[in-house]
């Protein structure tokens, strides 16, 4: 289910003294088993952007398509378009409102107005998915970990088995292992055949996972490649605010002090191998 | 969606004579003016107040459409109130509906409560349009003190409406995030009756709650950190002072009020009562 966008301009109160330009002719198509990450400094419009993919937000001007229909068009269902793309929204877990975890987890697939065990099996499914114990279901949302809780916001909307899952910072605020935990297993929801769409602020872990990246500067998209593409261009990655992931940095600081090391590196693998090699050294067998 | 054309509680920051004036001398002068507004019962005691209210709306550069805009929640009630006393007041008839009848008096009497309506919402959004919050908050607690003696706990109350005005943007910021989480997930606020429609809240109103009192626990321990316990001993970084211009503006309510007296003896009610 391709997704595109044209020439999105969003304005927030729009006529009135808090009027705020947040996207600015936008344009970008996303296709099938895509891992795309969304990158770009605070309050460039991230946020904004991913709000129109799903319908929550209705765009200025310009139009979103999905299966190359305008989403705003008539006779088109905004509900059925949400189910098909799951928005998992920042610090998720604030939306956690039922009293077990089973039951936070079947409030998306219930109103898609499954059978209850559809429902159950669909939650059960889901919380495997995200990797949380099946033991943690009957309890309350309330005495579970901020990792934990994190994990069940995303259940909640991968049960509705979209096509295309969006998650809005899914990491932030966790320590080293949850965050690792769960971007695991987005990847593994990628591999599973899902589109997905990666906002996040951490340039290591966009690096690793996604196939493309698409870098937004004050309302505007100002790059969109892969990794290497976007990354290996660090001054203009830096002048925007962001910061290229360490390795690129290492590598530069190696070719100024006149090694001969290829810049275009952005994972630790790489970057190991690349040295190995100028130091006309084996790389070690991984054990 | 939320904040469309609700002015009342919103600032205007300008400069002008009305914002640098005392909020306290605001205050007080808001509420003899709305006590006056009651004791007016003609169209005279209206012309001198309408009159005393567009020239602080002059004064104060608010811009007129805003105000205007601010009398757009009320309309209804004022159509509402309208109707009312000018099918119930009795008096010769204008026309009929069915077994109700619109009377001379009935329309006089409705236009008049229309117009003190009007007089009394622009007068007082006027008075938050032009003064921070954290103004009318001191100004309020300064005129509460005297009333400690009798157990009225003025800082406190201050307090607390100061820290109200602080959240309610962050609040409804924070309903309409987790509106949007949940209509991600499928939930429906717009359609089915009453009952269905009280039970779509249950999404939006648990998770509002529990962020409110997290953020309050916050707060407070926030406050406390920072060694708050309290008004008792406590001074202010900006002190109020009433200026020439507060006590100008002051003897000209004065006037105003003594002039909607002789008004109100001399022509007497807008629609004398049979
Ligand atoms: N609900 C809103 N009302 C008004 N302005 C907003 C709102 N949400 C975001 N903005 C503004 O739009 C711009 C983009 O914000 P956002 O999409 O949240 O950026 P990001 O997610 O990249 O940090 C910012 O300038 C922000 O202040
Ligand atoms: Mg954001």
């Amino acid at each position: 289910m391709p997704i595109e966008v044209r020439s999105l301009t969003h304005i927030y109160h729009r006529g009135s003294t808090s009027e705020a330009v947040a996207l600015k002719d936008v344009s970008f198509r996303i296709d099938n088993g895509e891992f795309v990450g969304l990158i770009g400094p605070t309050g460039s419009g991230k946020s904004t952007l991913i709000q129109h993919l799903n319908g929550l937000l209705k765009p200025t001007s310009g139009e979103v398509l999905v299966d190359g229909q305008n989403i705003w068009d008539k006779g088109m269902s905004l509900r059925k378009l949400r189910q098909r793309v799951g928005l998992v929204f920042q610090y998720a877990e604030q939306q956690v409102f039922e009293e077990t975890v089973r039951q936070d987890i079947a409030f998306g697939p219930r109103n898609l107005g499954l059978s209850e065990r559809e429902v159950m099996e669909r939650v059960e499914e889901a919380a495997r998915m995200v990797g949380l114990p099946a033991d943690l279901l009957d309890r309350s949302p309330f005495e579970l970990s901020g990792g934990q809780l994190r994990r069940v916001a995303i259940a909640g909307v991968a049960a509705m088995k979209p096509e295309v899952l969006i998650l809005d910072e899914p990491a932030a605020g966790l320590d080293p292992r949850g965050r690792d935990g769960i971007l695991s297993r987005i990847q593994e929801m990628h591999r599973g055949g899902m589109t997905v769409i990666l906002v996040s602020h951490n340039m290591e872990d966009v690096a690793r996972l996604c196939g493309r990246l698409l870098v937004l500067n004050k309302g505007e998209l100002v790059a969109d490649g892969t990794p290497r593409e976007v990354f290996s261009r660090n001054e203009f990655v830096k002048k925007i605010g962001l910061r290229a992931p360490d390795v690129v940095n290492l590598m530069e600081k190696l070719r100024e002090r006149g090694w001969n090391v290829r810049t275009d590196i952005v994972n630790v693998d790489e970057a190991l191998k690349e040295i190995l090699r100028e130091l006309g050294k084996e790389a070690p067998v991984l054990s | 969606m939320m904040s469309s054309g609700v002015i009342m509680g919103q600032y205007y920051p300008a400069s002008s004579p009305v914002h640098a004036m005392d909020p306290r001398a605001k205050i007080l002068i808001s509420v003899v003016f709305m006590v006056v507004l009651f004791v007016g019962n003609n169209f005279y005691a209206f012309a001198i107040m309408g009159a005393f209210a567009g020239l602080a709306i002059a004064a104060s550069k608010v811009p007129v459409r805003l105000l205007i805009r601010g009398l757009r929640p009320i309309l209804f009630i004022m159509a509402f109130t309208m109707v009312l006393h000018l099918f119930l007041t009795p008096g010769p008839a204008i026309f009929k509906i069915g077994s109700f009848t619109a009377t001379w008096a009935g329309l006089i009497q409705g236009l008049f409560i229309g117009v003190r309506l009007v007089i009394l919402i622009m007068f007082t959004s006027l008075l938050t349009l032009t003064t921070s919050p954290i103004e009318l908050t001191d100004g309020l607690e300064d005129i509460l003190k005297p009333f400690t003696r009798l157990g009225v706990p003025a800082h406190e109350l201050a307090m607390m409406m100061t820290i109200a005005l602080r959240f309610i943007p962050t609040l409804l910021e924070e309903a309409e995030r987790i509106m949007k989480a949940q209509m991600a997930r499928g939930a429906d606020f717009e359609s089915g009756n009453m009952v269905k429609r009280a039970k779509s809240l249950v999404p939006l109103l648990v998770p509002l709650f529990v962020s409110a009192f997290r953020r309050a626990d916050d707060l407070a321990m926030a406050m406390e950190a920072r060694c708050y316990r309290g008004g008792e001993g406590r001074t202010r970084m900006r002190q109020l002072r009433m200026a020439a211009r507060d006590f100008v503006a002051f003897g000209l309510v004065i006037v105003i009020a003594a002039l909607v007296i002789v008004v109100r003896i001399r022509f007497g009610p807008v629609v004398s009562r049979v």
